[in-house]
């Protein structure tokens, strides 16, 4: 079938057209994804940088380089970014966009314009976003609570800018989730039962779910405080009649999912790496995937957890702590399911398998510290101190984020159709690896000694605690600079492999969905006439061909579709 | 600037228990017990933890492809297995579920003989009244083998307080009354933290806890009763340095406005006029000052914002007539608040 060549020959979407404007006005998604991806990576950047003056700040007890208002703004403005510029839309709307219509075989997503809109909206969100730093600066720290977010007297001025910028990004991922919704259903090839789909697009699915529930929740959240700030209106400050634990009540019913937001795609991309780079059949497919729907249902329901000390009733945080445990359960059968998987397997070490090992690695600290957090006795005296400040990190930064750039790795052939450095990848994966647990493993131990979070000093308390603090802080920030030496080198590899790299095949890896059977880079509308599918886990028919460097059908197996079935 | 006011015994010291590696001292009734459940999720967690790791290092080095070799054909699913390793961290988690709630209820559950204290957060600090009237900022003193039951309120944000020795934190609400109970069971001096984020002065936000054996104790709450009141009236103003700690976070005393103006400036301007920031003038004396402690939102100096927390009801009278001799004889201290030789 021709659809399948795996020859690139000339013209591919890179390509296809020129100039700066068939690129901002593309309908392609996978234009449209690799935007995103340029944009995240960039905001990543911004975000990273102010990660290092935080740790710089923490190296020395008092505050040395930074004032305690400044500060207070740049862990806001690292914890926004990373949160609503970099985080929710780096697996879906980069990574998602370019791979889940040619995954599906598809030309395109099902509303290539409205997923344009979604990008335009992003970078209108964004830069609404700088507004926030010419009218007054944020302070409020990511969560926006009040009375102390409406309160103008107290938080800076940039707080409405900021809401506006939130709610804008919020469309932008709820029309990305609309548009995966319909391109899943209705897109889906001849042979893709629901059962046959990657596991990634289970992921997906499930992420738009919760994406289009709960966004808005947010959305209504944010306009009513900036109601409230604007107007005087009293909604949750007490001094006008509000309700300031509402406000946690309606933020965290969508922030609470939004974590899942972060970490379902993740656990997809991880399926397919293991899978793909173990060559072997994934392991309790039905149970992985079920376990995707079942956190965003369960996700729904334990928001309660961020609000243990706040003040609610006792008995809602015996039944939030309850819900809470339920959710860690589909995340443990993923992880035994992933070892199963590579259990007998032929593995690769590539550096798209070692992310996804550093994943396994990562993720199991980050999920199992959850059940510190969702118990009651503990979590009264772990609440809002570094040891939440560690758990989250280990799951957004070092299970959520990681498995992006692994993500980003292993497509990278797919999408820049070159190469890179396997050494340097390796290396550069070691790097970020060790310096991400330097940096935040301290960190459990610095919050259940007690150390608060958002601290711009801590030199005012007992000499002993202070001592104890600044070691652990100082591995921390040592930690970092680790980290971002890692990163630093990962930029430059993959910069390089740009213009220098080797030419990809259409199948480095040995992966069987449909992605790898189009060529690298991929043409403009993927495939000429839409393929039929297989078991897209029974990686026998593959072969490795010495000549194209890459994964071939196996000649003596009929593919899908033609005679007999694969 | 948490001065050690009420200089501890060395008694305290000695008695001290011990930090672990994951947790501070434990020094309050229920912290044995929160600690025992810590360390189980813990070891929980490392069983856990060793067996994924050590798996996956192993299929990492036994199974890693080498050339030629196909990987072997194994079940890609196994119902039994599966659920095995769904049904038993479902058992261990309820057990989990059921530690951590009554432990928790524990640490709801006040006993009725509790010594009441009302706590008031405001930016950024404590204030700690006690049922005899004392009241404290930068400590908090308690009893030893007593229960204790604070009962807080925010007068503008949300605070929270949080004593790791004590593993107790409660938010502290505007407009509603959260409260916390522990017990002491070691005399000591322990951190006491603001944990939920309130702007500029978060990180400073503390104060000390010092526990005294109960004979001990009564004899310091005399003292904080009587302090000012030993202090002669022409002397007051040695009383004012001191209760000034509780505005030192926004003013200062060089001349370098903060996030209110320097006590340096107000005092230069003591009988003369001060513009608002609606435009009237005020006489800067006595009475303006006391005003401006008690209702700080009637008369903003201007080039502020209305960022002073009303101390009406935190000071008693003689206190506030303190704080007024302090600025009024601003000129008696240097630039870093020390007394002058000629008044010491
Ligand atoms: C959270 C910060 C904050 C704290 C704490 C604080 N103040 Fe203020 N204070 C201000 C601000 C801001 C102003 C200026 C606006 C106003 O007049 O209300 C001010 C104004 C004043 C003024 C008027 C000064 C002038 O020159 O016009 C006096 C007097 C004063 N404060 C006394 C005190 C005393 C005494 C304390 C401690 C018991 C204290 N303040 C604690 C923020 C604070
Ligand atoms: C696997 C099971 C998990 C459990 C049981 C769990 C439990 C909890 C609990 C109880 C808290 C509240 C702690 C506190 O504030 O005192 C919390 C905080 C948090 N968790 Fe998790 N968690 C899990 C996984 C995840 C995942 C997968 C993510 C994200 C990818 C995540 C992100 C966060 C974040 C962002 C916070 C703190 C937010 C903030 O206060 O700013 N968690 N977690
Ligand atoms: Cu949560
Ligand atoms: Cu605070």
């Amino acid at each position: 079938m021709s659809t399948l060549s795996t020859h690139p020959s000339g013209t591919n979407y890179l390509n296809h057209t020129r100039g700066i404007m068939s690129w901002i006005f593309t309908l392609d998604h996978k234009r449209i994804g690799m935007m995103y991806l340029c944009s995240v990576l960039l905001s990543f950047f911004v975000g990273g940088m102010l990660a290092v003056l935080i740790r710089l700040q923490l190296w020395s007890p008092e505050a040395s380089l930074f004032t305690q208002d400044q500060y207070n703004q740049i862990f806001t403005l690292h914890g926004a970014i990373m949160v609503f510029l970099v985080i929710i839309p780096s697996i879906p709307a980069a990574l998602g966009n370019f791979v889940l219509p040619i995954m599906l075989g598809a030309k395109d997503v099902a509303f290539p314009r409205l997923n344009l809109f979604s990008y335009h909206l992003w970078v209108v969100g964004a830069l609404v976003f700088l507004l926030a730093l010419v009218t007054g600066g944020l302070d409020t720290g990511w969560t926006f609570y009040t009375p102390y977010s409406t309160d103008t007297d107290s938080a800076m001025g940039g707080v409405i800018p900021a809401l506006t910028a939130a709610f804008i990004l919020g469309f932008s991922s709820i029309f990305t989730g609309m548009n995966f919704i319909v391109t899943i259903h209705r897109l889906r090839p001849p042979g893709m039962t629901w059962f046959r789909m990657p596991l990634f697009l289970w992921a997906i699915y499930a992420t738009a779910i919760i994406q289009v529930l709960a966004t808005p929740v947010l959305g209504i959240t944010l306009m009513l405080l900036a109601v409230e700030r604007a107007f005087g209106i009293g909604i949750f400050d007490p001094s006008l009649g509000g309700d300031p634990v509402l406000y946690q009540h309606f933020f965290w019913f969508y922030s609470h999912p939004a974590v899942y937001i972060m970490i379902l795609p993740a656990m997809g991309i991880i399926s397919e790496l293991i899978s793909i780079h173990s060559h072997k059949h994934i392991f309790g497919y039905k149970f992985i995937a079920f376990s995707s729907i079942a956190i965003a249902i369960f996700g729904f329901l334990v928001w309660g957890h961020h609000m243990f000390t706040s003040g609610q009733s006792s008995l809602m945080n015996v039944i939030f702590s309850f819900i809470t445990f339920s959710v860690s359960i589909p995340s443990a059968i993923k992880v035994f399911n992933w070892l199963a998987t590579m259990y007998k397997g032929s593995i690769s070490l590539n550096t798209p398998m070692l992310y996804a090992l550093s994943f396994i690695f990562i993720f199991s600290i980050g999920g199992l510290t959850g059940l510190h957090l969702g118990t009651l006795a503990t979590d009264i005296h772990l609440h809002d101190t570094y040891f939440v400040v560690a758990h989250f990190h280990y799951v957004m930064m070092g299970s959520a984020l990681l498995a992006m750039i692994g993500g980003m790795h292993h497509w990278w052939p797919k999408m820049t159709g070159k190469m890179y450095s396997e050494f340097w990848g390796r290396i550069g994966c070691g790097l970020v690896f060790l310096g991400f647990n330097l940096t935040f493993f301290p960190q459990f131990m610095l919050g259940s000694q007690g150390m608060p979070r958002r601290y711009a000093q801590y030199d005012d308390y007992l000499p002993e605690t202070v001592q104890l603090f600044e070691f652990y802080h100082q591995l921390s920030t040592i930690g970092s600079l680790v980290m971002a030496a890692g990163f630093f080198l990962t930029a430059g590899y993959l910069l390089h492999s740009i213009f220098f790299g080797v030419r990809a095949p259409a199948n480095p890896w040995g992966g069987r969905s449909l992605e790898w059977q189009c060529a690298s880079p991929p043409p403009h509308d993927n495939f000429a006439e839409t393929p039929t599918v297989g078991d897209c886990y029974d990686f026998s028919v593959l072969e490795w061909d010495e000549k194209e460097q890459g994964y071939t059908w196996r000649e003596d197996v009929p593919r899908p579709g033609e005679e007999g079935t694969g | 600037m948490l001065m050690n006011l009420f200089c501890s015994s060395p008694l305290l010291a000695a008695a001290a228990p011990r930090r672990g590696f994951w947790m501070p001292e434990q020094a309050s009734t229920v912290s044995g017990e929160i600690d025992s459940i810590f360390m189980l999720i813990t070891w929980i967690s490392v069983f856990f933890f060793v067996l994924i790791v050590v798996l996956m290092g192993y299929f990492m080095v036994k199974y890693r492809r080498v050339e030629g070799h196909k990987s072997a054909a194994s079940p890609s699913h196994n119902t039994p297995l599966e659920l095995t390793w769904t049904i038993i961290p479902v058992i261990i988690v309820i057990v989990i579920f059921y530690m951590g709630m009554t432990g928790y209820i524990n640490l709801r559950s006040v006993p009725v003989d509790a010594y009441e204290i009302d706590v008031t957060a405001q930016k950024w600090g404590w204030t700690f009244q006690h049922p005899s009237g004392a009241i404290e900022t930068e400590t908090l003193t308690i009893p030893k083998g007593r229960p204790v039951r604070l009962m807080m309120t925010s007068q503008d944000v949300l605070h929270s307080l949080f004593i790791p020795a004590f593993r107790v934190k409660q938010d502290v609400v505007p407009g509603r009354y959260t409260y916390l109970w522990f017990e002491a069971s070691a005399t000591g001096r322990y951190d006491l933290f603001c944990t939920e984020y309130c702007g500029t002065g978060h990180a400073t936000m503390g104060a000390v806890v010092e526990v005294y054996e109960e004979d001990e104790f009564e004899e310091k709450l005399e003292e904080l009763l009587r302090w000012i009141e030993d202090i002669p009236e022409e002397r007051l103003f040695v009383a004012g340095k001191r209760l000034y700690n509780r505005c030192v976070q926004c003013h200062s005393l060089d001349g370098a406005p903060g996030i209110g103006p320097s006590f340096r400036e107000t005092h230069e301007l003591w009988g003369q006029e001060r513009r608002l920031a609606d435009g009237r003038t005020v006489t800067v004396d006595e009475n303006y000052v006391k005003e401006s402690i008690i209702y700080p939102a009637q008369d903003i100096t201007e080039g502020y914002g209305n960022l002073m927390p009303s101390f009406r009801g935190q000071l008693r009278e003689r206190e506030l007539r303190a704080l007024v001799q302090f600025i009024r004889h601003l000129d008696r201290f240097d630039d870093e608040g020390n007394l002058l030789e000629e008044w010491q």
